[in-house]
């Protein structure tokens, strides 16, 4: 049977009747039953709850019921539950009495207006919050210095491996696909003005002094960058951090300061495979696409290979290995809460890092340019 | 079914792992509507009890039987049993409303306003009313507990299951949490096995408990918790709800000011 009320009023007395099942099963027709019935209690002074034909209550249909009989009580409509033939129902009921359904929190809704708003209003705290962590790793740098112990050395082989050797694949590939790409893209432009000679210049020039530095950055953000900001985000929110600290550990030094010296010094490493691979790859979109000897290819390579442009692009690196480091570390600690706040923080390192590694390789060309290196 | 018929049947159940027994020969009934303690030291096997209990786990031999419904079925379908993890175990991204209405939106087919009802008056039963909006992470220890509960009643199950409940939280907080499972086991009829090593809690919500022991693998106690703190001759169910511990010569000291 399902649920329903009879409601009938005589004078000013009301009298309720629920019958059926108010349960969990049924909780949308008692809902419906509930709205029925309020409106058919309009002028009644009391209101009169028999439970007598009730089949079935549970927390559910004790709760909808409850409500109403607040409502009528907040209308000024005395409420009275008769116990007697069914005095379990009236006791679930009597718990869920006046807990208060009208303060129910809601969350509150915000326009587009209102939402960029709240961003440039939280963006001083930000970028405070940026330099902040900036001025105590510059600190914390020349501290480990002065004392070594203070930094988990021990942790540092493990880094570079993890860092370094097990990227080598994934950062190889990308640039010798990108090595690919220049050469294709140099031989399908150049032919058109018989300058195919110059592709392994381009490839040189174009990987060595940008590309290489900045996709082998993007990389190892995407990679090494997630994995240090969940790692730290995981420490902080299981309270890791905090253990650290209450034992005179200083996490900058104990955490960050080996994490940036490991990807400044893998960078440059898997910058430098990596432009290898990409002549690799420039050499074999020039094999397949034109009929240049590779002996001629090679020796064009060899020409245009520089101390310049290699150092070009070496000197970025370590600048955007510590960028990645920095970034990271910076989000995994700022993590606050649960498993949501882990996941939040290492997709705004990727994010950033990525950001910062090209802002870096911009600022870098542009002093380039302006120098004339 | 008949209201004699006990709510929860253990019959010779064996736990373990691989080769490993962890307990064995566990019987035990729970009557409905009554509140049963799994005690025990550390490592006793009382929160993998529970996990078996509640179908994490699939025992080595033996049967359980909640309403008489024992494996296959036991654990298909709509959940019988309400479950407090030990940290209450709240998804971390949704919010306390959110939390509780997931068991709505996975058994049954309400939704909106009367979701958000029903899950406010959860709130509002252990405490938690003005909370509904906020994070597990923006609320402390005692009241993530208390917010487990909410969730575990959502379903309005007969049946709830505690993992350590009052564990960790300030003396106030688990008199309060322990009040809330008493209303719920005296005031709703709601059956409830606990899992607790906390002396108060236990004196206060359990009329019945087991005791169960690493060394001996398996149950070495049952009954009215009172009355093993008063008659038990058996020396660990002796230390065990004395404080005491047995020194190199077999001798019992109560632990002083614990």
């Amino acid at each position: 049977m399902s649920a329903a009320i009879r409601a009938n009023r005589e004078g000013h007395r009301g009298y309720l009747a629920p019958s059926g099942t108010f349960d969990l099963a049924h909780a949308a027709a008692v809902k419906r039953a509930v709205e029925d019935a309020a409106p058919r209690l309009q002028g009644c002074s009391s209101v009169e709850v028999d439970l007598a034909h009730l089949d079935r209550i549970d927390g559910a249909g004790a709760v909808l019921l409850a409500r109403l009989l607040d409502r009528l009580d907040a209308d000024g409509r005395r409420t009275h539950v008769v116990e007697s033939p069914n005095p379990k129902a009236a006791r679930l009921i009597a718990l869920y009495r006046g807990r208060g359904a009208d303060r129910r929190t809601q969350a509150r809704q915000t326009n587009a207006l209102e939402r960029i708003g709240a961003a440039a209003a939280e963006l001083p705290g930000k970028v405070k919050q940026a330099f902040d962590f900036i001025g105590r790793s510059a600190i914390a740098f020349p501290k480990s210095i002065v004392s070594p112990r203070s930094v988990d050395w021990r942790s540092l082989p493990k880094l570079l491996q993890e860092m370094g050797a097990n990227a080598v694949l994934v950062t190889s590939a990308a640039n010798m696909l990108v090595g690919l790409i220049i050469g294709f893209l140099g031989v399908s432009q150049l032919k058109r003005f018989g300058s195919v000679v110059y592709v392994p210049e381009l490839v040189v020039v174009a990987q060595f002094r940008e590309l290489g530095p900045l996709v082998t950055a993007i990389v190892v953000a995407g990679r090494s960058g997630a994995g240090l900001a969940s790692e730290l985000a995981t420490m902080k929110v299981s309270e890791e951090i905090d253990a650290l600290q209450s034992m005179g550990f200083d996490p900058f030094r104990w955490l960050v300061v080996p994490r940036c010296l490991a990807l400044v010094a893998v960078l440059p490493l898997l910058t430098w495979i990596g432009d290898v691979l990409a002549l690799v790859g420039g050499f074999i979109a020039t094999a397949v696409s034109t009929d240049m000897p590779p002996r001629a290819y090679f020796m064009a390579t060899d020409q245009a290979i520089t101390v310049s442009h290699l150092l070009a692009g070496l000197i970025k690196t370590p600048f955007l290995g510590l960028a990645i480091g920095l970034i990271a570390c910076a989000q995994g600690l700022a993590a606050r809460g649960g498993a949501a706040a882990v996941g939040v923080r290492t997709t705004a390192a990727v994010v950033l890092a990525i950001l910062g590694v090209i802002v870096i390789d911009a600022v870098f060309t542009l002093i380039y340019a302006v120098t004339g290196i | 079914m008949s209201s004699a018929a006990p709510h929860i049947a253990v019959d010779n159940l064996r736990i373990g792992w691989g080769s490993r027994i962890l307990i064995e020969h566990v019987t035990f009934e729970v009557a409905r509507g009554s509140t049963l303690a799994i005690l025990g030291g550390s490592g006793s096997g009382k929160s993998t009890l529970l996990r078996y209990l509640i179908g994490l786990e699939k025992p080595m031999a033996g049967r359980i039987q909640i309403d008489g419904v024992g494996e296959p079925h036991l654990y298909e379908g709509v959940p019988h049993f309400g479950v407090l993890f030990q940290s209450g175990a709240l998804f971390s991204s949704l919010t306390l409303t959110e939390n509780l209405a997931l068991p709505l939106t996975a058994w049954t087919a309400i939704r909106g306003a009367t979701a958000r009802e029903l899950c406010h008056a959860k709130l509002e039963l252990v405490g938690l009313g003005p909370f509904g909006e906020h994070l597990p992470g923006e609320i402390s220890g005692g009241m993530k507990k208390r917010a487990g509960i909410a969730r575990a009643l959502m379903l309005e199950p007969e049946l709830l299951f505690f993992d350590e409940p009052s564990a960790g939280l300030d003396p106030i907080s688990a008199v309060e949490l322990d009040q809330i499972i008493v209303t719920l086991s005296r005031d709703l009829g709601i059956t409830v096995v606990i899992v607790t090593h906390e002396l108060p809690s236990i004196f206060l919500v359990a009329d019945s408990c087991i005791v169960l022991d690493k060394t001996a693998k398996g149950i070495v106690a049952r009954g009215d918790p009172r009355k093993l703190r008063d008659e038990s001759e058996i020396p660990f169910v002796h230390n065990f709800f004395t404080r005491s511990s047995p020194d190199v010569s077999g001798e019992q000291h109560a632990i002083q000011g614990g």
